[in-house]
């Protein structure tokens, strides 16, 4: 194995450790799963929709409690290395600054693949359970909720480089909802700012902004079509082209949180 | 070879709002020689962790350079030479003592078998072997600060930087570190390290360097430093009743009493040695001379003192 390779993954490993020992992990992976049995309670309220409320709540459940843990372990990545110390321990040891972040990165994207993987089984077993059919479209959707985790950590990670936990929170929770409503500002400055400053900066603003959209696939507008994860609109094609978008963005992210940590002072 | 070379090395902290600056180090020099043990000794707030953190590259300084055996620090070149030991480490706490170990074997390349074989008898070197496979957040101080050493020379790096490697450590454990520190020096390494225990830094050292307020104050062996000047002389001497008087004219009026004796000081050897004659011309006895050599901890009082002056003007 290339030793930068291996530099980066031992560091990896070691937080993919670290982040699964941690009890605030469970107790949110806890609340993904009481809503998931919460979805069969209502699932049994409905009328012969169980299936499609389960898939529905337990979806929703696996992408939202994501963004929280993804927003925890983002935004706590750099801090708590800085206010624990053991970033005094590691970084002397011979491995590049950028090596460090893109390992820390790495760990953390290995502890969201084995939480939503985990979480996707219970929700799969749970639909079986319930009669429902196994379907490549669910896997599809619970693809591209780890890749919308997997871009928010990095931009989680951005911000923690130069802010307290709390605001990098804030601002990486604030780009994620500004990132839901893209569609939203798109026909904001389309319509009502068509042609003003306002228009011109809300533009300027989509541009930038990581389209987390394109991530969140129930009832979304796609290509003319009303695309939900209980039909096969969503394509393979359709998941490589966002995962290329969605890692391209979290690699520029991930390359600027390891510029801003390359000539820093660790006092 | 040199190990470490310091040259004009500065820096200044900008902190707060108000940009407020506090001057670290104010352009030191110094190099340590391949193979020897250098004490880097100076009070509370004298710059040593500040220069220690830009040697491990965890700091930038604001001028003037520093290398480790020749290669700009905090390159991965010059890191891959030191194994180092922060001041109160802080480890992942989650992790076992073996499991660090494993992550700092890999940082430096080592391959997996040798790697398992260096950590078995490190674990077995520092005496944690009752407690290898169990998480850190369960350790004592002194646990952690073994585990500190542990992972500091499991590389086996031409060169070891411990940031007060004492600190913390009951009589026992000092002992065992500065036995550690004897048995790499034997290895014919180059340790580099930081204390105010000047005990320590007599019983180890080559060469000490003294910082004090952002400056080298002093450097040199220690020998130089400590046997550089005897400051005074004490003799102790039992005489006649009457030849007391001329005695302690000859001794320039300087004598007391004690149980011992009469006890005259000179302020060098050759005063002494003309008194002695003149105890035994007069019949008297002498009971003992003393030699006052200035102590380390005399000579580290006084740079530290300098210093203090020195900042505030």
């Amino acid at each position: 194995m290339m030793p930068v390779l291996r530099r980066v993954l031992a560091v990896a490993a070691t937080t993919f450790r670290e982040a699964i020992r941690n009890r605030v992990l469970y107790v949110l992976v806890a609340f993904a799963l009481a809503l998931m049995a919460f979805s069969w309670v209502l699932g049994e309220l409905s009328l012969h929709e169980e299936v499609r409320v389960i898939t529905d709540l337990g979806l929703a459940g696996i992408s939202l409690f994501g963004v929280v843990i993804a927003l925890f372990l983002g935004v706590n990545l750099l801090r708590k290395e800085l206010d624990e110390k053991t970033v005094y321990f590691l970084v002397p040891k011979p491995l590049e600054r950028w090596e460090f972040i893109v390992g820390k990165y790495l760990g953390l994207v290995a502890t969201l693949t084995v939480l939503v993987v985990a979480m996707s089984a219970i929700l799969e077993a749970l639909i079986l359970a319930r009669g429902g059919m196994f379907t490549w479209v669910l896997i599809r959707a619970e693809v591209l909720v780890l890749l919308e985790l997997v871009t928010l950590t990095a931009v989680s990670l951005f911000f923690s480089g130069f802010s307290s936990p709390y605001l990098s929170a804030m601002f990486a929770g604030g780009l994620w909802v500004a990132g839901r409503s893209v569609p939203e500002l798109e026909a904001l400055a389309a319509g009502k700012l068509a042609g003003t400053p306002a228009g011109h900066l809300v533009e300027a603003v989509v541009a930038v902004l990581p389209d987390f959209h394109l991530f969140y696939i129930s009832g979304a507008n796609l290509g003319g079509g009303v695309v939900t994860v209980h039909e096969a609109f969503v394509s393979w094609g359709y998941v490589a082209e966002t995962a290329v978008y969605g890692l391209s963005y979290a690699a520029v992210a991930v390359a600027l949180a390891a510029a801003l940590f390359s000539r820093r002072d660790l006092t | 070879m040199t190990a470490i070379t310091v040259q004009n090395l500065s820096k200044t902290f900008v902190r707060g709002f108000l940009r407020r600056r506090t001057v670290a180090l104010r352009g030191i020099d110094f190099a340590v020689e391949e193979g020897e043990v250098f004490g880097f000794l100076g009070p509370n707030g004298a710059g040593k962790t500040t220069t220690i953190k830009i040697l491990m590259g965890l700091l930038f300084p604001n001028g003037g350079t520093a290398r480790i055996f020749g290669r700009p620090v905090g390159s991965r070149c010059a890191k891959a030479k030191v194994g180092y030991l922060p001041e109160r480490p802080y480890f992942y706490e989650y992790l076992t003592a073996r499991e660090l170990l494993d992550l700092v074997g890999r940082l430096y390349g080592i391959e997996a078998g040798e790697r398992r074989r260096r950590i078995d008898a490190m674990i077995e070197r520092v005496g944690l072997s009752h407690a290898a496979d169990r998480a850190l957040r369960g350790y004592s101080k002194g646990m952690l600060q073994r585990v500190g050493l542990a992972q500091a020379l499991l590389p086996d790096t031409p060169l070891v930087v411990l940031d007060e490697p004492a600190s913390g450590l009951d009589p026992i454990g000092r002992k065992d570190v500065r036995d550690l520190i004897l048995a790499e020096k034997a290895r014919g390494k180059t340790i580099f390290f930081s204390t105010h225990i000047l005990a320590d830094a007599t019983t180890l050292c080559d060469r000490v360097a003294i910082l004090a307020g952002g400056r080298i104050r002093g450097i040199g062996a220690l020998d130089e430093l400590l046997s550089a000047k005897i400051d005074r002389v004490d003799v102790v001497f039992r005489a006649p009743e009457p030849a007391i008087e001329a005695l302690r004219d000859a001794a320039g009026g300087a004598v007391r009493t004690t149980a011992e004796g009469s006890v005259a000081s000179f302020d060098d050897e050759a005063q002494a040695a003309s008194f002695l004659r003149a105890v035994l011309d007069a019949g008297g006895t002498v009971r003992e001379v003393v030699p006052h050599r200035r102590t380390l901890e005399e000579i580290f009082v006084e740079k530290a003192a300098a210093g203090r002056e020195a900042s505030s003007s």
